[in-house]
Parts: C-alpha cells; structure tokens; sequence
C-alpha cells in the first residue's frame, strides 16, 4: 500500500546523488492531486472501511509528499550532506539526540554503572548491545524506558540476537554513547 | 438495436466521479455470491470480552452475521441451548463431514490437563477447552484465533500464569489466522470473516495477522505524532500531547486503531489515556508498565 | 425417587457456569453452583507497578470490565490518599452507569429473552427445547423483533462509553482521580443525544416487554427466592451537590426483618468448602488463601464472601428494594423486573450527572507513589457489591483481594447455609426433569458472571453432594 520507493535517484560521477528537479516537480503535482481525489472519495464514501482504507492512503501519499520535500531541499544545497530521513522507519529516533558530541562515544562504562542509567527521576535510559552503550531515552520503541518487558541500564547483546537477528539496521538507528567494559 | 441509449452527459468533476465509484463498489460488494458458512465460535478460559465486543460490530452488525453471513452453531455467551444438549452439538459437527469455520477466543488452559477450563459436561464426564480446541481445531476449513488470550495467552497467561494458559496455536498445529487485541475490534473480526466467505483468506503479514488490519504502526498514524517529533511530551494523562514519556506502547504495536477507531468508530485508546499495547504479542506483560510517572523527560 | 440433574455448561451468562441438582419427587433437594475456569487474576496482580491493576483487571470481565478498573481506582485512591474531586466522580460514574446500560439491555434481550420467546428456528443458534414458550405469536413476534431492535442500543450504550472512555469493553478513561482525559462540550452534547436513544429505549420496549414476559410466567414470582438477604455498598450516592441518586449503603437482614447501615468491616470470606487452605474465614486484607485441590469435603473453588456471617444477595433488585424503588417481591421474576427497572433508573442518574459535567476540567495530576500502603475499593456494579483490596510494598503490588458480585451471588457453603444462589435454587418445584426450565430461568435472573468468580472445578468430585435441611 505504500507508495514510497518508486522515486528516481540518478547517480553520477564517483556515485554522487544527482536529483532531477523537474521530476521531483511532476511528482509532487501528482501527488497534490491523488490527495486532492482523497479527499473527495472520503466525503463520497459512507462506508466505514473504505474511508479508513483511503484516510490511510492519504497518510501515505503525505509521507511521500514529505520525502520529496526532503529531496527538493537535499537537491537545493548540494554541498552539504543532508541525511534523509525515511518517513515510517519503526526506529525512529529524535532529531536533536544525533547532536551527542563524538568523543562520548569513547566514554567508558562498567555494568554497575550501566545499570544506573535506568531511564528514570532524571537519568537517561542506556542500554548495551555487543560492547556498545546506547542512549534509547526518546527512542520510540523505548516507552518509558521499557521495551518488550526489558528494562534500560542493562546488557542486552543476548536478548537483542535472540530477537532481532540480521536486524543490524537497529543498532545502526540508536545513538551510542560509549563502551561497555568487563 | 446495438446502439447504447443515449444518456445526457455525465458530471465530470471529481466529487461526481468519486460517488459513482463508490456507488459500484458498492454494488459489487452486494451482488458479490456470499456463500453462507458454518461458524462455531468457542469461548475458552478469557474474559467472554470478544463476542461482547462483536456484539458492537456495526456494517455489519451481528444480526446480519448471523442472518446473511454464517450460521452461528456454537456461542456459549449467547446460544438458546445448554448443557448437554448444546456440547452434543459440537461433537456431532466434528463426527460429521460439514464444513465449518472455528473462532476461538480466550485461551487453553493446560493445567491440571485441561481441567482448569470446562467446556460443558456430556453425562458426568468434563469436556475440556484442551479437549474441543484440538477436536475442532483439527476439522475446521478455517481457524481464527480471536483476540489476546486465544493469539498467545494474553491476560489469561500473565505471569504466574497458575491456570498454565497458552494460544491456541501452542495445542493446534496447523494454520491459523490471528486476530490479537484486547478485545479484537468488530470490525478486525467480522472484516476477516467477510473476507473468507467472499474472497477466501486475506492477506497476512509473517505473523499471521490479517495486513488489513494489522499493517501500520500505531505511531506512524497517531494525531499526537508531532509531538512526538518534537519532543512534546504529556506529563500526567488527560493532556493532548505525546504520551510516550507516560508509557505509550503505540510505538511498538500495529494496528489500524488511529484511523479506524473504536465503537462506531467515536473513539480510541490514545483518545483517552496511554496505548497499552493490547494487539502486540506479549501483552500484557511484556507491555508494563502501562503508566509510569517518575521516566526522564529531559 | 431422587435424580440428578447437571446443567452444564449454563449458557447466555458470562464465563462458564454448572449447576448441580437432586430432585426429589418433583422438588429440588440439593443444590450446588460451580464455576468452571480459573485464571487467578489476584496472584497476577503481585509484582505489578500499582497503575497497571486498573487496566488489568479488567480484563477479568469483558461484558462488566468498567466495574474492575472503578474498584481499581478506588483502591489505589484509597492507598495513595487522593481525595477525587467531584468532577471525578461525575464523569467516573457516567462511564460506569453507560456499562450499566450495555449490561441490563443485554442480558434482559440476549440472556434472558431465549428462556421464555420462542426465538425464530431458522438460526442454529436460537434452536433448543422451546416447549415452554408460552407467549401469544404477537406479543412473542415483538419481542423477538426488539432482541434484534436492542443490538444497536446496547452498541449504542458502549459507544457512550467509549465517548468518554476511550473504548468498550475495557475502557482507558476510569483512573485515579477519576477519569484521565476531560469532556469536551461536543462530546457532552453527543452523549445526552445517544442518552435519550437508550432511555427512550428501555421505557417503551424493554420495561414493557419485560412485564408482558412476567404475566405468562407468574409461578416465578414464587421461585428462586434465595435467603431474602439484602446488600448495597451504596450506588449513585453521597454527592456533594447532588446527594443520594440512588442506594445508600445499606444491607437488609430478612431473619431480623430490619435494614441497618453497610459496614465494610462486616466482610468475611469463608473457605470450608472451597479448595483453599488456610484460616477457615478471614477478612479481605488478612490473606489470600493457598490453592489446595486435594482438601477434604471441598467440592468448588469459589469462596464464600459473608456478610456478618449470612450469604446475601446483590445486584438491582437488592439496590432497588434498600432504596425503596420496588419492594413487591424477591424472587426470579422480581430479580428480572428489577434489572430492567434499574436501566432506566440508571439513564436518568446518567442525565443528571451529564448536566453536571464541566467541559476540558483537567483532574489528573502526576500521582505519587507511597512506598508502602494498603487501600480498599467498594463499588456498586451492574451486577452488585464489588471490592478491591490491595497492599503496596516497595512501590509494587504485594497483596490483591476481589470480591466480585457473582462470588456473592454464586457463593460456595459455609457450615451454616449454602450459597446465595443455591438457596435460590432449593425447594424449586420442577414440572418435567427432562426439560428443568425453571432452574435457568432462576440462574439466569441473577446475571451471573462466572468470569469474575474466578474458580475452578475438579474432576473426581461429581459424585459428592452436601447435604441440606
């Protein structure tokens, strides 16, 4: 159902993205105007699932309206490295926690001080995966510092290969903040 | 004649169109051949929360379940017949050659081997749920498990789980379609079963829960998700801001609840307080706790 | 010549239900309620972080779960010394009432209404014995015709609900303080337009339906008595602004024939005949008792809550009857009437709280946790008197007692009389024991709700019987 992936990457010289702006234009015109359809099957329908099924299309077609955005706006400042976001990854994290300095990714930490990192009255929520100290505070999948019955401020290298095997992608979502000693 | 009558002009602006799409969709959907099936619907040890909850089915409700749908031979919440007479039934539909659908809600309890649940009694002898989910299980053409208890244990199997509950797939090994959620929506139900008698089985996802339903991401549709995107969090409950600081599980559990809604659609979880996670795997003890105040907000 | 009857399972009830009988020349002699599953929700409860329990044990009831997460939260109140403020109440007990609806409307149509209409045979599900549908085909007709009329007001009953709750069954709204998020004017509006749908539902067809059944069936105004006892813990009451709307807390002693006030501390469980070990009869906060199956003349696992040492009846019609609302009788047809009563009883309660409500009132706060405390919860539900008692230690849930209406109602022996319910049975007179009408009809007018009486049965014990008088 969802409509994301069909867009046009052109790779140029030594593998660097070009974006072709006038494409990008026609799509985004597209898209206004499924949305625009959208919106009159929902006033048109008065069944109850069908104008779920199309409220969701809509949420779609919106996420692809702002991925195309992301990419008008990567097309318009070339020089810099603009990271762009995918609209609906289920590990999604917080903007502003990917300003965590990089020299606290060399910060040390033995598991009883790991384990004060619970997540709680005004510590952050660290966990440790395969040596690495992650910080999951405002990490989606981490409400209230809890996830699937585990708790932060522990080792869970065991428990994140007995259920995310070759979900390596995870890991590479959260933000680390140091290493796990002894 | 070959010639079409001629017709005035049809209107051509998208509102027109729309409703004459909708219109044949309709039509389609009504003339469509629906072929009346069996249905057993087989409460085990749980809440009876799921006929209840279908009970608050509307388009289609359950009189028209019951009337243009199936043939509803089995619901202890809501037969005219008891005791003997009404277990007989289930027996002699296994003996028989009938083709027939199994909805099971509530889950198995195995202690004591079986005796933790009771179907009913034939003379003095006890008949198990143990004993009828696997009889059933194993005649049916199509299994629905329906809700939490009966998709994997649910509240019946939280910890210390005394009655040793499990889901039903646990004593039955064979397909089964999986309708988690605490209780299942109506329409998640009834949707499924619209789906089998017309189109033959939906689409599941690895999970085996219908991708109709169980497609998207609670997050990835919730009204509140900007919030989240900017680190607007609710302290307490009762304010309209991101509640994943309070224990909101919408991040971890997919159902089509934010747009879909609940009870005719007036309402949902998140309308009124947290996301307990009730459609995921593990609820509920891999979804506590539900509301926590003392989590770092930063 | 003595004859046993087993009904099993009971059917149009919540959960799983069997009834034991000995008939002796046409006329009960013996009589034993039991309970068919056991999930153990108290033990579920030890360990938890004390929010949890209200949405959890909801989960005990899916036709009566509001009821779990009002006693919940009373507990919890209670433990952590939150005074609710009135607001919190109102929109508490709108919630609450709604469920009140939702269950009266469909135990009188889907429950009881197949005891006594011979509902229409070309659904599998309706066929049964119906040699005693004694109704002329109109009235009859009608009456099936409202069973299917009443689906949409009973969805309509939940859908108020979920208005203010968030969803139904098994709402997120009812929270220490009272509800989590606030009414809107809009939403206040709706409710009364969906109130007015249900009330005008229940005065023009469910009352009057319910008095048409009651005069082709007057031999039930004389059974399924019961010891006459009478409990309300007080529903609808004690207002600020408003003051009683419905019941104090009152209990009436039929041997005494006088009406006292209600004192928690009067509550026991006894656990003679119940598969439990340890002390023979306690109060709620004292124990909960071992499960022990091999025990010597137990024959059930549901415990036997005692009022100051007497079985008592719960529910509408003892509501009804301490309030002053109807005393014609106590008996099976009463117990039907009542309930009916009561759904419009409750819509008009409902009404007035709703002109109460202030729209976007915020109650919630961040509640503190007491390391240690222990609180109690009594409540007036659907189906009667229900209590929570919990115990907290270390900020966890360390002890948690339910009391629910249908252990009440369903209640095993203690050395001095049986069950509720087993009295009720007793003395029936049975016209034909190949078709034992009567002792559904009897069952059934106390809306049992097993999945709250949280029991178990045990194999090897069919052959026991207690014997009575």
């Amino acid at each position: 159902m969802t409509g994301q992936g069909s867009m046009n990457f052109i790779f140029g010289k030594e593998g660097a993205l070009v974006i072709d702006v006038d494409m990008i234009q026609r799509q985004i015109d597209l898209t206004f105007a499924e949305i625009n359809y959208l919106i009159r099957l929902m006033y048109a329908t008065e069944d109850e699932h069908t104008k779920n099924l199309t409220l969701n299309q809509m949420w779609n077609k919106i996420a692809h309206l702002q991925f195309l955005n992301q990419l008008l706006v990567a097309a318009s400042f070339p020089q810099e490295q603009v990271a762009i976001p995918i609209p609906n990854s289920p590990q999604t994290t917080l903007p502003d926690s990917t300003n965590t300095p990089v020299d606290n990714n060399q910060r040390e930490f033995t598991r009883e001080q790991l384990a004060q990192f619970t997540g709680m009255n005004g510590q952050p929520a660290y966990v440790a995966v395969n040596g690495v100290v992650y910080d999951v505070t405002n990490n989606a999948a981490w409400s209230v510092a809890t996830h699937f019955g585990l708790s932060a401020g522990r080792d869970l290298t065991q428990e994140f290969a007995s259920c995310h095997t070759g979900q390596q992608w995870i890991l590479d979502t959260l933000v680390p903040v140091g290493r796990l000693i002894a | 004649m070959s010639e079409h009558p001629v017709l005035p002009p049809e209107s051509t602006d998208n509102e027109s169109v729309a409703a004459r799409l909708a219109r044949e969709a309709k039509r389609q959907v009504d003339q469509s051949t629906l072929k009346k099936k069996k249905l057993v619907y087989l409460e085990l040890n749980g809440c009876s929360g799921n006929i209840i909850s279908l009970l608050n089915g509307s388009n289609p409700d359950f009189e028209y379940m019951i009337t243009s749908m199936v043939d509803l031979l089995y619901s202890n919440s809501l037969m005219a017949a008891e005791g003997e007479q009404a277990v007989q039934r289930l027996f002699d539909l296994a003996d028989s050659e009938e083709e027939f659908i199994l909805a099971v809600e509530g889950a198995v309890a195995l202690k004591n081997k079986g005796m933790y649940h009771l179907v009913g009694k034939i003379g003095d002898r006890p008949v198990t749920g143990l004993e009828m989910a696997e009889l059933l299980g194993k005649k049916a053409t199509h299994v629905i498990s329906v809700g939490a208890c009966s998709v994997d244990g649910g509240p019946s199997a939280a910890r210390p789980n005394l009655s040793q509950s499990v889901g039903l797939q646990r004593v039955l090994d064979r397909h089964i379609i999986k309708l988690p959620g605490c209780p299942v929506n109506p329409d998640w139900f009834l949707g499924t079963l619209a789906h089998l008698l017309m189109f033959g089985e939906p689409k599941l996802d690895d999970m085996n829960r219908p991708l109709m339903f169980y497609s998207t991401l609670i997050h990835d549709r919730c009204p509140r998700r900007p919030f989240f995107d900017q680190g607007i969090f609710a302290e307490k409950l009762g304010e309209p801001y991101c509640l994943f600081k309070v224990g909101c599980r919408g991040p971890v559990t997919r159902t089509d609840c934010p747009t879909r809604k609940w009870n005719d659609h007036v309402n949902w979880p998140i309308g009124a307080s947290t996301c307990i996670g009730c459609a995921q795997f593990g609820f509920p003890d891999r979804m506590a706790p539900f509301i926590s105040y003392d989590t770092t907000k930063e | 010549m003595a004859r046993k009857i087993i009904i099993n399972p009971v059917t149009r009830i919540s959960g799983f239900l069997e009834l034991d009988v000995t008939v002796e020349n046409g006329v009960v002699s013996e009589a034993r309620t039991r309970g068919m599953m056991f999930r153990g929700f108290e033990q579920m409860m030890k360990g938890r972080k004390p929010f949890d329990v209200i949405y959890l044990t909801q989960r005990i009831c899916g036709i009566c779960s509001t009821a779990h997460s009002v006693g919940s939260s009373l507990a919890l109140e209670d433990a952590l010394n939150v005074t609710v403020e009135e607001q919190g109440r109102y929109l508490r007990d709108i919630i609450h009432g709604c469920e009140f609806l939702q269950n009266h409307i469909r135990h009188f149509y889907q429950y009881s209404v197949p005891d006594y209409v011979k509902m229409p045979p070309d659904h599998p599900l309706f066929t049964s014995y119906d040699g005693d549908a004694r109704l002329p085909k109109k009235d009859n007709d009608t009456i099936v015709n409202h069973y299917f009329e009443s689906l949409a007001i009973s969805r309509l009953a939940h859908q108020m609900l979920a208005l203010f709750g968030g969803k139904a069954p098994h709402n997120h709204g009812v929270y220490v303080g009272g509800y989590t998020t606030p009414a809107t004017a809009v939403k206040i509006i709706e409710a009364k337009s969906m109130l007015q749908k249900i009330r005008n539902f229940i005065v023009d067809r469910m009352i009057p339906d319910t008095y048409t059944i009651s005069r082709y069936y007057p031999e039930l105004f004389q059974m399924g008595k019961g010891p006459g006892n009478l409990m309300s813990c007080g529903a609808f009451h004690g207002y600020e602004a408003l003051g009683t709307l419905y019941t104090e807390p009152l209990v009436f002693n039929s041997k005494t024939n006088k009406t006292s006030p209600f004192d928690a501390d009067l509550i026991t469980e006894n656990i003679n005949y119940s598969w439990y070990q340890g002390k023979k009869t306690y109060k709620p906060f004292e124990t909960m008792p071992e499960p022990d199956m091999e025990k010597e003349d137990a024959y059930t696992w549901v415990k036997a809550p005692r009022y100051d040492g007497m079985a008592v009846e719960v529910g509408p019609l003892a509501r009804l009857w301490l309030s002053g609302d109807y005393r014609n009788g106590i008996s099976a047809m009463d117990r039907t009437i009542a309930r009916s009563l009561e759904a419009a009883k409750v819509a008009g309660i409902i009404a007035t709280l709703l002109d109460q409500v202030v729209p976007d009132y915020m109650v919630q706060k961040e509640w503190e946790l007491p390391s240690s405390a222990q609180g109690a919860g009594l409540v007036e539900t659907t189906r009667g008197t229900l209590g929570h008692w919990l115990k907290i230690e270390d900020g966890m849930i360390s002890f948690y007692q339910i009391i629910t209406p249908s252990a009440w109602d369903y209640s095993a022996s203690d050395e001095n009389s049986l069950g509720t319910a087993e009295q009720a049975v007793m003395g029936t007179t049975i016209a034909d024991p190949e078709q034992p009408v009567e002792l559904g009809r009897i069952l059934r007018s106390f809306d049992p709700c097993m999945s709250c009486a949280t029991h178990v049965s045990s194999p090897g014990q069919e052959t026991k019987t207690i014997q009575v008088f």
